[in-house]
């Protein structure tokens, strides 16, 4: 956990001094909904809470077969209500230190295009950490990975494959 | 016979360099004819290939029709092969008798080909002032079982090169803007990591998600979606210093993928869901309000920005995916004619003319060429495993 604060400490001091680089940030009259001015606005706040600086290093692989993956309803990266209860038995798990940490892998099906679904992927494995974290899960043993539509569980083209194939799996290392 | 292709007016208006108006052109039947038959080869195979070759790419440039009698222009010469293949070009109006063309060309023999492609295009220059494209390559991604490995080919799909041997997952290839490197997305340490062929260090190895890597330019930015915010954004690197020059979007509830510089590295386009569906976006490099491009269709996704200025991308629309050309300038788009299979991931040829994607058809991933005037899409790549997300070089 020091470890972790001394590198967002780090990273938030690069970030202040390149966003006083950038310059003076003009707030536009009609900005569209959702949309924030990015000039030069690389904060501390952006990155709370949030993954490494560099991941390299980090283990990259582990157990698939301790729990169920979580499944997803098409271009939906909400964490169903029947679906929490596989999250909070991970929860558990973590939180009892019987491991080091968990690679959250979050998957997408065939349809659409591939870097769009990597980011689909990884939408749907921070809306897992997300809910890791609010159980009281350490962020720093949780990484995250998204392969998009590169690694489908079930090779069909139905919506019974598709079903299948969106969701989320735990690695535990 | 003209034929309309435009649905769009306002694209009519546009037009003023020969790069845009082979976008805005309409067409006709004003191919020019071009007769080889006097062009001499030896019995070797090497000579042979060199003509097939020069046939077959004047022909898929768009602007030719190979005859045999009564054309417009006729190519004499001949190719020689030795330890080098020896050639000599001429192209004469038949009209005036006059020289179009008349240069002499050597090479390996191993590099027929490519030395056919070259003389196509120096042939395409002579006689239409535009650039062909025989000389550009393809990257492109190879699928088999459950590898997936960057190739690159030459604008014909011939002469496959396969540039990785990971034995990983590689998505989303970029040639840089040099037209000397490639940079992918690639697992093969395990995390998707930003790299670019000829490094091994990748070029983005932050925590989550490193996708999309595109170089500036100028050469010295990346554009890059990264997830290390919690969420996935459409950031800036210098890649000289390794330091991050900006966040381009804050979209807490949306997601950005597949970033594309303008040809003068002045803008970005993107694909943003920040509205509810995935859309084409374009924001100044130096951050700003984005412009929504894309106005129709339920997903539009992966653009391209030509040097002809026009950006294609892929739209989907009545359950299929389509092609889409449009001008960021004032958003008129068009959508090219294809047949009832999906076509996605457009790049633009080096002619700005064509536009190389993919094609998939009963679950199966081809590559084909398909032509923003007229002419019909031509398969390039297809068979014994998938291929897609094509790449054209600069």
């Amino acid at each position: 956990m020091k470890k972790i604060i001394f590198k967002l400490v780090v990273f938030s001091a690069v970030t202040v001094s390149l966003a006083f680089l950038g310059g003076c940030k003009s707030k536009n009259p009609n900005g569209m909904d959702d949309w924030d001015d990015t000039e030069g606005l690389i904060v501390g706040d952006s990155i709370e809470g949030s993954m490494l600086n560099d991941s390299m290093g980090l283990p990259a692989d582990g157990d698939r077969s301790l729990f169920p993956p979580v499944f997803f309803a098409y271009d939906s990266s909400q964490v169903n209500p029947e679906e929490a209860g596989k999250c909070e038995e991970v929860a558990k798990y973590l939180n009892k230190g019987k491991c080091e940490g968990v690679i959250v892998e979050g998957h997408g099906d065939e349809r659409g295009s591939r870097e769009y679904n990597l980011a689909l992927g990884e939408r749907r494995a921070l809306a897992v950490r997300d809910y890791l974290i609010s159980l009281g899960v350490d962020p720093a043993v949780i990484q995250t990975k998204s392969y998009g539509e590169e690694m489908p569980d079930n090779m069909g083209h139905d919506e019974a494959a598709w079903r299948q194939n969106r969701r989320v799996v735990f690695a535990i290392y | 016979m003209i034929r309309r292709i435009f649905v769009g007016s306002a694209m009519l208006a546009v037009s003023s360099s020969l790069a845009q108006r082979a976008v805005v052109e309409r067409s006709g039947s004003g191919k020019i004819s071009i007769n080889l038959s006097g062009f001499r080869t030896g019995n070797d195979s090497s000579s042979r290939t060199f003509l097939s070759v020069l046939k077959a790419d004047l022909n898929r440039s768009g602007y030719f029709t190979v005859k045999s009698s009564g054309a417009e222009y006729n190519v004499a010469g001949k190719a020689v092969a030795g330890r080098q293949l020896q050639t000599q070009v001429q192209v004469f109006k038949v009209s005036t008798r006059q020289r179009a063309l008349g240069k002499n060309y050597n090479a390996p023999v191993k590099s027929t080909r490519s030395l056919a492609h070259k003389v196509a295009d120096e042939i395409t220059y002579a006689l239409t002032g535009k650039r062909g494209m025989a000389s550009g390559k393809i990257a492109v991604v190879y699928r088999k079982g459950k590898i997936k490995e960057l190739v690159v080919c030459d604008m014909d799909g011939k002469n496959p090169k396969q540039v990785t041997r990971d034995r990983s997952i590689v998505v989303g290839p970029r040639w840089t803007p040099d037209g000397k490197n490639i940079t992918y997305t690639s697992y093969k340490r395990g995390y998707p990591y930003v790299y670019m062929t000829g490094k091994s260090k990748p070029l983005a190895s932050y925590g989550g998600l490193n996708a999309s890597g595109a170089v500036s330019p100028n050469g010295k930015y990346l554009a890059v979606i990264l997830s290390v915010s919690g969420n996935a954004e459409l950031w800036v690197k210098d890649l000289r210093s390794g330091k991050m020059v900006r966040r381009l979007s804050n979209t807490r509830r949306g997601i950005e993928a597949s970033p594309c510089w303008s040809p003068d590295g002045n803008h970005i386009a993107y694909v943003s869901d920040s509205s509810g569906r995935p859309h084409i976006y374009v924001i100044s490099w130096r951050g700003g309000t984005p412009k929504r491009i894309s106005t129709s269709g339920t997903e539009n996704v992966a653009p391209n920005w030509g040097k002809n200025g026009y950006l294609t991308w892929c739209s989907r629309s009545g359950g299929k995916y389509r092609i889409m050309v449009g001008s960021p300038k004032n958003r008129s788009v068009r959508q090219l004619e294809t047949d009832w299979a999906d076509y996605e991931d457009p790049c633009w040829a080096p002619d700005g003319r064509h536009i190389v994607c993919s094609r998939t058809s009963n679950y199966r991933s081809a590559i084909y060429l398909l032509d923003t005037l007229k002419d019909s899409p031509v398969a390039l790549l297809a068979g014994s495993g998938d291929w897609y997300s094509p790449a054209c070089s600069p």
